[in-house]
């Protein structure tokens, strides 16, 4: 951590978590005497899609290694637009195919990203 | 006198540099970009700047990308406006408050005048905006070139406290934001002994956790979930824009607000920590407490788009000023910028405009090329932005995620960042529902190891006496200013109070 005439690596750290801490008890006391937010965090299950998001982004860094690029994003698409919005099926179809090649083009083509294609190769 | 003359000359070289055919085409599509993202709620300057981050080198020279760049953050002042008039959500954070009158005057049938009004405003305060950077930067640069550690400390400090201060939000939940800002760009090595902190053992995080992955959670990834919660169906106001032309008697009602915008926009602009939303918010209160009708605010007063609307503009432009003079980003699209300007190899400061003139005078002379493209844009053009408002979220939001991911893979090519993404993504939708504002946070990621290596810089020359950020005359000042300005907060929150216990 070092010292005032010698700072060394922990010093800011150090000093940022002090802070940190009397800011939070702050936070907590100042809150503490309210009690006005009566409203529940979740309402009618307002997490339900948030978390499906996460989880199918997850599932995305998962597999895009094995599946590859184009595949992976396809499936992204199709799981998304079917679970989360539940979009008319043939509509959802041709948003994912068509999405799926532009961004490949724009990125694998254009750009010249180098993006995983896995047993594409 | 002599100055101002070699600004003019120096400028001119600068629309030779932004007259070039890629550099015209660049700043078109950064317009463009800008005016798209502007338009589309949920996808900010900000993001967008950081989307294109790690494909900068492929856009070409840094005068080139940062010209694109620059289009977008300052076309997205156009464009937010649209959507705020026309569906009463603001496309853009800067243009909260131009929902207020601009739905009224909408829903009155008076869409175009808004909407031209917000172009023309937009336009003029744009362009004094960038007349103010072009001769204001190079005497600034100049006299930021004597600071030391002790005086970036301080202006560091400033900063960060001035964003925090003037975020809107709870103080004390903007100082959490900066610190655990400042944590998180202590990640990984340190900048003067290269020793790792905070890297859990894991390798990848040796490098420290990267800009644009923090930046994309945050932002990108965080907003989307938090905007899954409620299933979005905007009603758009369109029955046929016309008459788009304002009157007579609009334009006398706010050739003085756009003036007035357009100056408060600047100065709040240029400070650092200020920004276009802050601006805008002051200039509609400035123009509701001037007005002879004040009553009429909130029921389609032109004033209070008119004012607003420019406000956003000029600051946006001066906003350049902190960061190509002092290397010091006063937001976080400009801290994007300011990520943009270190990918490319350029250090932004006080050297940037004697080392590297061609970036500079380049830029600012493409930011008068590129008001005058928007307002082609965004007048006779209009109609053809309002379309993109019936793209329906439920699609716009998975091409958005697939975006970040690209992007941030792209960086190291690694699936690593995506996770790191995610968390990320999943704690700015946790921040937004305990109203914590990420900006802060993003800002003070940026400026950590400024911030650090000055404050570790100036006690290793001091001899560890932290009196040295008060002894040294321009360091002093900027401390003593902060404290004043901390002053008046408080005072300021006390009376309040005080008035509400009466």
């Amino acid at each position: 951590m070092g010292s005032f005439r010698h700072p060394g690596v922990g010093f800011l750290p150090f000093g940022l978590s002090i802070i940190l801490i009397i800011l939070s008890l702050a936070l907590i006391i100042s809150r503490w005497k309210k009690e006005t937010s009566t409203k529940p965090f979740w309402t009618h299950r307002s997490w339900v899609r948030p978390l499906l998001g996460v989880v199918i982004l997850g599932l995305y860094a998962l597999v895009i290694d094995t599946l590859g690029f184009p595949l992976t994003t396809l499936i992204f698409l199709l799981i998304w637009l079917g679970i989360i919005e539940r979009t008319y099926w043939l509509k959802m179809v041709t948003v994912s195919i068509g999405v799926t090649l532009a961004l490949y083009l724009i990125f694998g083509y254009f750009l010249e990203v180098p993006v995983p294609m896995g047993f594409f190769k | 006198m002599l100055d101002l003359f070699a600004s003019f000359q120096n400028l001119l070289n600068g629309f030779g540099i932004a007259f070039t055919l890629t550099n015209l085409t660049f700043a078109l599509i950064g317009a463009l970009l800008g005016t798209v993202v502007g338009i589309l709620p949920g996808l900010g300057p900000a993001a967008t700047i950081a989307l294109l981050l790690p494909i900068s080198f492929q856009i070409g020279s840094p005068v080139t990308s940062i010209i694109m760049m620059a289009g977008i953050f300052y076309g997205a002042m156009y464009g937010g406006s649209t959507t705020s008039i026309l569906v009463n959500i603001p496309g853009e954070a800067a243009s909260v408050v131009t929902c207020i009158d601009g739905y009224q005057m909408a829903l009155k049938g008076r869409a175009g005048p808004a909407l031209a009004i917000c172009a023309i405003g937009s336009f003029i305060a744009g362009t004094i905006g960038v007349i103010g950077l072009t001769f204001v930067a190079p005497p600034l640069a100049e006299f930021a070139i004597r600071f030391g550690p002790p005086e970036y400390f301080a202006l560091t400090l400033l900063g960060l406290m001035m964003a925090t201060l003037l975020s809107g939000s709870s103080i004390l939940k903007g100082l959490i934001m900066v610190t655990m800002g400042l944590l998180l760009g202590a990640v990984g090595l340190d900048p003067i002994s290269g020793e790792v902190r905070f890297t859990w053992g894991l390798l990848m995080l040796q490098e420290g956790i990267d800009f644009v992955t923090l930046a994309m959670g945050l932002f990108g990834i965080g907003e989307i979930l938090y905007n899954l919660e409620k299933e979005l169906t905007a009603e758009l106001v369109t029955r046929k824009i016309s008459h788009l032309w304002p009157t007579i008697k609009d334009w006398a009602e706010s050739k003085w607000a756009v003036v007035r915008g357009s100056l408060i926009g600047f100065f709040i602009g240029i400070l650092p920590g200020g920004g276009a939303l802050i601006s805008s918010l002051v200039s509609y209160g400035v123009e509701k407490k001037i007005s002879n009708h004040p009553e009429e605010f909130g029921k389609g007063a032109i004033q209070g788009v008119a004012g607003p609307e420019s406000a956003n503009n000029s600051a946006a432009s001066a906003s350049f000023i902190p960061l190509l003079t002092l290397g010091i980003p006063g937001n976080p699209a400009i801290a994007m910028i300011f990520a943009a300007l270190l990918i490319q190899g350029v250090q932004p400061g006080p050297f940037l405009i004697s080392e590297r003139p061609d970036i500079f005078w380049g830029v600012v002379a493409s930011m008068y090329i590129g008001n005058a493209m928007l307002l082609i844009l965004n007048l006779p053009l209009v109609g053809i932005w309002v379309q993109l408002l019936r793209v329906p979220y439920a699609i716009l939001a998975p091409i958005i995620v697939l975006f970040c991911c690209i992007g941030v893979y792209s960086i190291r090519n690694t699936v690593f960042d995506i996770w790191v993404m995610g968390v990320f993504g999943v704690i700015g939708y946790l921040f937004r529902k305990v109203d914590l504002e990420p900006g802060p946070l993003i800002l003070a990621f940026v400026m950590g190891p400024i911030l650090e290596r000055a404050l570790r810089q100036s006690l290793l020359i001091s001899a560890g006496s932290p009196l040295i950020f008060l002894k040294r005359p321009i360091a002093g000042s900027l401390i003593g200013f902060l404290l004043i300005f901390i002053l008046f907060q408080i005072i300021m929150t006390l009376r309040k109070k005080w008035k509400q216990g009466n």
